[in-house]
C-alpha cells in the first residue's frame, strides 16, 4: 500500500520525540564518558567498579536460573492441560510483572524484614534480593514459554505418545526441545531486568556489597556527584543490555517462524499431571500472593497489634515535620497527575510510532522501539540531569521520562493490532471517498480500542510504579507514590515503616485496578 | 488375528461422541469410518488410539484387552490430520522418532527410514526441515512416521483433508496400493465418500456416534441401510412409498423409504416402443418422462425429469453419449427403469 501523508506525519513526529528525549540524553551521556578521559581511566583502573559488574551479572545470573528451575514445570503445565480457573491464574501470573517494584520490596519487607511477620529478617541478603526476583519473572517464564507451546504441544504430543514416548518422553523430546528458543528469549528478558535491578536492591538490600551498576549510577550521582564515572558506569551497562536486547530481539524472531499458533481445546489433566499441576499452583501462589498478603496485612495492623486498623493509613495522610515528607494525598494526587500525563503522551507517541511502521516505510523505527526498553530507568534520569538541566526545575521531566519507558509497552501492544486490521477495509473506505484522515478516524481507530486499552493500561501501570528515572528527577513537591514510600523506609521508627506500609498499599490497590482493565482484553507482542 | 471395538462409548458433557460402537477389524484389512464432520469418528479414532480413555466399553486385540493401554504401549501408529510432524527434527528424525522409543540402534534406524522413505516416495530428503516440504511431502513423512515402528494397526485421520484436489485423487490411489501391499490393518477416517470407496475395502458409517452400517462399497452403494445413508452417499431419488402407488414393481409399503438407483436407469429416444411383455412383472418398465431441468457438472449432464404416469421427478445423471441429443428443458423422452433399480430401505 502507497504510504500517506498521515503515516509520515506520524513517522517524523515519533523520530523527532524519540531523538530529542532517548538519543540526545545518551549521546550527552557517551560524551560525557569518553570525552572525560580521566574518568574512563579512573573507573577501569578501580577494582570497585569491575567487582560490581561481576556481582550484578552473578547475581542476574543466579536470578535466571532459579526463576526458570521454578517457571518451566509451570509453562509446561500450562500448555499441556486445561483446569478450572486457568484464565484466572493467568491473569494472576501477571500481578507482579505489573506490580511497582517498591510495592513488592515492601512486601518482602512485610515477610522477611526487620520487622517482618515470619520473624526471620534476611534484609540486606543475596537470598531475598533473589527471592524477590524470581517473584517478579516467574511469570515471565510461564507465559512466554507456555504461551508459546499451548497451541502446539497437546497435538505433538498425542503424536508422540502413538510413537511409543508417553509423558515423561514426550516432554523430554518433544515439549523441551520446542520451548527451546522461548525458553532462552524468557531467560535473556529475566537477565535484563535482574541486570538493571534498582528498587529491589534499594529497598530490600542497602547495602554496598549488593550494589548492582544501576544503584551505583544512582549513588555516584545522587548522592557522590560524581557524573564522569556514573557516565562510564552507565555507557558500560548499555554495551552489556544492549547486546541482549539484540540477542533477545534474534530469539523473538526465531519464535515467529517456529510454531503456527493453534487453537485447539486441552484436555484436563489426570494421575500424576493432577499431582504435579496441584503442586505447581500451591508454589506459584505462594510465590506471587504471599508478600502481597502480607503487605496488606501489615498496612492494616494497628500499634498495639489490632486489626484491621487504620492507624497507619492516618499516619501516612498526616503532615510530617520532617521536610520532603509527601503526605498520603499529596503522593497519590502527583502520581495520578503524572501517570495521566505519561499515558496520555505514551500513547501518542505510541501510536504514532506504531502506524508509521505498520503503515508506511518506517520499517527502520521498528527495529529502534526496543531500544528504551534497554535503556535502564536510571540512565534515562542521569541522561536528562545532564542534557536539560533546566527540565529538573520543572515537573515535565517526570511524564516524559515515564512515557519513554512505557514506550516500548505501548508500541509493542499496538503494533500487533495494527498489523491484524485488514488492509482491505482501507481500501474499502478509500473507494468510498475516505481520505488517509479519515480512513484513520472512521475506520482504523474504531477497531483498535481494545489494543489502546491495554497499551493505556499498561503506560498508567509503568508510570505509577516507576521509581529510578523518577528518584533522580523528583523535586519534594512532587514526590511519586514510590518515592514517597522510599523517603519512608530511609527514616528509624515503626511509625514511618508503618507509613510506608499504608502507601505502598494504596499504590498496590491502585495498580491492581489498573491491571483489572489490562486483563480485559488481549495480549501484547511480548 | 483381529481388532474388536465392543460398545465404546464416550461423551463430552451432553454430547455422545461415541454412542456404542461395536466393530470387527480383520488381519491385513482396511476399513473406512466414513460419515460427515461432527459425527464422532475422529473420536472414535482416539479412543482406538488411547488418546482418549472411553467412558464405557472395550477394545481388544488378538484376544487381550487392551482398553487400559496407554497409547505409547499400544503400538498403533496414527496419520493425524494436519500430520502433527515434529518441527525441531529433520524428516529422518521424524520418521525414526518411534524407532528411537524402541531403542533401535542407529544403524538399524538408518536403515530402516530408508526403505520408508523409499517406500513413500521421499528417498533424498532425509535432511530436510518439515516446514520446507509441501502438503503432499509432509503427508508421506506422517504416513512413514506412522509406519517405520510396525505397528499393529495404523490408523488414518483425514489424511488427505488438507491436500488440494488433484494431489488428493493421485494420493488416493497411491495409499490404496500401499495399504494392499503392507501387511497392516488400518482404518482410515474421512467424512469423503470416494476417498472411503477408494482405499477401503469396507466401509463403516458413522452418524451421530453411532455405527449405521458396515459392508464393502458394493453393498453400502448400492444397498444403503437408511435414507439418511442414501442421501450422504449422493442418491438423490429417494421417495416414501406411500408415494409411489402409480409404478408398477415399486415397493410398497407402510411409509417405508424407497430409493431409485439413478445409476440403472437408462434414457430412450422418445419413440421408443414399449419393451415386449410389458405390464406388471416385467424385467423394466419404460415410460414418458419430460426435462424440467438440465445442469452441467464438468463433462456429467445431471438432468431432472418429470414422469407423469407415475407422478414423480427423477433425478437422472450421466454422460452425452447415454442421451440422444442434447437436452433441452421440456423435451420429451422416455424413461427405462429396470425393477431392480427399486431399493427398499431399512429406516430413514
Amino acid at each position: 500500500m502507497r504510504a500517506s501523508w498521515v503515516s509520515t506525519t506520524f513517522g517524523v513526529a515519533a523520530s523527532a520525540f524519540l531523538a530529542v528525549f532517548f538519543l540526545l540524553p545518551l549521546a550527552v551521556i557517551l560524551a560525557r564518558s569518553v570525552g572525560d578521559g580521566r574518568a574512563l581511566a579512573e573507573v577501569a583502573s578501580n577494582p570497585f567498579y569491575w567487582q560490581r559488574l561481576g556481582f550484578t551479572t552473578g547475581q542476574a545470573l543466579l536470578s535466571t536460573a532459579l526463576t526458570v528451575a521454578l517457571g518451566l514445570p509451570g509453562a509446561l503445565l500450562f500448555a499441556r492441560y486445561a483446569f478450572p480457573g486457568k484464565r484466572l491464574w493467568t491473569a494472576a501470573f501477571t500481578i507482579p510483572f505489573v506490580m511497582p517494584t517498591v510495592v513488592a520490596g515492601i512486601g518482602f519487607l512485610a515477610l522477611f524484614g526487620p520487622r517482618g511477620l515470619t520473624g526471620l529478617d534476611l534484609r540486606g541478603t543475596l537470598a531475598l534480593v533473589l527471592l524477590a526476583h524470581v517473584f517478579y519473572n516467574y511469570a515471565i517464564v510461564v507465559r512466554m514459554v507456555g504461551g508459546f507451546l499451548e497451541g502446539a504441544a497437546p497435538r505433538l504430543l498425542d503424536a508422540a505418545s502413538t510413537l511409543g514416548a508417553g509423558a515423561w518422553r514426550g516432554t523430554l523430546r518433544v515439549s523441551l526441545p520446542l520451548a527451546l528458543p522461548a525458553l532462552l528469549a524468557a531467560s535473556t528478558l529475566v537477565f535484563l531486568f535482574c541486570f538493571t535491578s534498582f528498587g529491589v536492591i534499594l529497598i530490600l538490600a542497602p547495602s554496598p556489597g549488593l550494589a548492582t551498576l544501576e544503584v551505583e549510577i544512582y549513588q555516584l550521582t545522587a548522592h557522590l556527584l560524581e557524573l564522569g564515572p556514573a557516565a562510564v558506569l552507565v555507557v558500560t551497562q548499555l554495551v552489556v543490555v544492549g547486546a541482549i536486547t539484540l540477542l533477545y530481539t534474534r530469539m523473538q524472531a526465531r519464535m515467529a517462524v517456529a510454531l503456527p499458533a493453534r487453537a485447539e481445546t486441552l484436555p484436563r489433566a489426570h494421575g500424576r499431571g493432577r499431582w504435579l499441576l496441584g503442586l505447581n499452583l500451591t508454589v506459584a501462589a505462594g510465590l506471587i500472593l504471599t508478600p502481597l498478603l502480607a503487605l496488606a496485612v501489615q498496612a492494616l495492623e494497628g500499634a498495639n497489634g489490632a486489626f484491621p486498623s487504620l492507624d497507619n493509613l492516618a499516619g501516612a495522610a498526616r503532615a510530617s515535620g520532617v521536610l520532603g515528607f509527601a503526605t498520603l494525598g499529596t503522593a497519590l494526587r502527583n502520581s495520578l497527575a503524572f501517570a495521566t500525563a505519561s499515558t496520555v503522551l505514551a500513547l501518542v507517541v505510541g501510536f504514532a510510532f506504531a502506524y508509521a511502521v505498520a503503515r508506511g516505510r518506517w520499517r527502520v523505527l521498528d527495529q529502534l522501539s526496543l531500544l528504551p526498553l534497554a535503556t535502564s530507568p536510571v540512565t534515562l534520569g542521569f541522561g536528562y540531569l545532564l542534557a536539560f538541566p533546566l527540565l529538573v526545575t520543572h515537573p515535565w521531566g517526570i511524564p516524559i521520562a515515564h512515557a519513554l519507558i512505557a514506550f516500548p509497552f505501548v508500541a509493542r501492544a499496538l503494533l500487533p493490532a495494527l498489523r491484524g486490521l485488514d488492509p482491505a477495509l482501507a481500501a474499502a473506505a478509500a473507494t468510498l471517498g475516505a481520505g488517509p484522515g479519515r480512513i484513520l478516524r472512521r475506520v482504523e481507530l474504531p477497531q483498535l480500542g481494545p489494543a489502546l486499552l491495554t497499551a493505556a493500561s499498561f503506560a498508567f501501570a509503568v508510570s505509577m510504579g516507576e521509581f529510578g528515572a523518577t528518584l533522580l528527577l523528583v523535586r519534594p513537591q512532587y514526590a511519586t507514590l514510590p518515592v514517597a514510600i522510599f523517603n519512608r523506609l530511609g527514616r528509624p521508627g515503626p511509625q514511618h515503616y508503618g507509613a510506608a506500609l499504608a502507601l505502598a498499599l494504596v499504590l498496590m490497590l491502585v495498580t491492581g485496578a489498573v491491571m483489572v482493565l489490562l486483563q480485559r482484553r488481549g495480549r501484547s507482542e511480548f | 488375528m483381529s481388532l474388536r471395538l465392543n460398545e465404546l462409548r464416550k461423551h463430552y458433557g451432553a454430547t455422545r461422541a461415541v454412542d456404542g460402537v461395536t466393530l470387527e477389524l480383520g488381519a491385513r484389512e482396511t476399513l473406512a469410518l466414513l460419515g460427515p464432520s461432527g459425527c464422532g469418528k475422529s473420536t472414535l479414532l482416539r479412543l482406538v488410539a488411547g488418546l482418549e480413555p472411553p467412558d464405557a466399553g472395550r477394545i481388544v486385540l488378538d484376544d487381550e484387552d487392551i482398553t487400559a493401554l496407554p497409547p505409547q504401549r499400544r503400538r498403533f501408529g496414527m496419520v493425524f490430520q494436519d500430520y502433527a510432524l515434529f518441527p525441531h527434527l529433520n524428516v529422518e528424525r521424524n520418521v525414526a522418532f518411534g524407532l528411537v522409543e524402541l531403542r533401535w540402534s542407529k544403524p538399524d534406524q538408518h536403515a530402516r527410514v530408508a526403505e520408508l522413505l523409499e517406500l513413500v516416495g521421499l528417498t533424498g530428503l532425509e535432511g530436510r526441515r518439515v516446514q520446507q516440504l509441501s502438503g503432499g511431502q509432509q503427508q508421506r513423512v506422517a504416513l512413514a512416521r506412522a509406519l517405520a515402528p510396525r505397528p499393529e494397526v495404523l490408523l488414518l485421520d483425514e489424511p488427505l483433508s488438507n491436500l488440494d484436489q488433484s494431489l488428493r485423487e493421485a494420493l488416493k490411489d497411491e495409499l490404496r496400493n500401499l495399504l494392499a501391499r503392507l501387511p497392516v490393518r488400518a482404518i482410515y477416517v474421512t467424512h469423503d465418500q470416494s476417498e472411503a470407496f477408494a482405499v477401503a475395502g469396507r466401509v463403516a458409517i458413522m452418524r451421530d456416534g453411532r455405527i449405521t452400517q458396515v459392508g464393502t462399497r458394493e453393498e453400502v452403494l448400492e444397498r444403503p441401510r437408511s435414507a439418511w445413508s442414501a442421501r450422504f452417499l449422493g442418491h438423490r431419488n429417494l421417495f416414501d412409498a406411500a408415494a409411489l402407488a402409480a409404478v408398477p414393481d415399486a415397493p410398497t409399503g407402510d411409509g417405508d423409504p424407497v430409493l431409485l438407483r439413478a445409476d440403472m436407469v437408462t434414457l430412450l429416444p422418445p419413440d421408443a416402443p414399449d419393451p415386449a411383455g410389458g405390464g406388471a412383472g416385467a424385467e423394466a418398465a419404460v415410460t414418458d418422462a419430460t426435462v424440467r431441468r438440465t445442469r452441467r457438472d464438468g463433462l456429467r449432464w445431471q438432468l431432472e425429469l418429470d414422469v407423469p404416469a407415475w407422478s414423480l421427478a427423477l433425478a437422472w445423471e450421466g454422460f452425452a453419449r447415454e442421451l440422444h441429443e442434447p437436452p433441452r428443458e421440456g423435451a420429451g423422452l422416455r424413461v427405462r427403469v429396470p425393477r431392480a433399480a427399486w431399493v427398499r430401505l431399512e429406516e430413514r
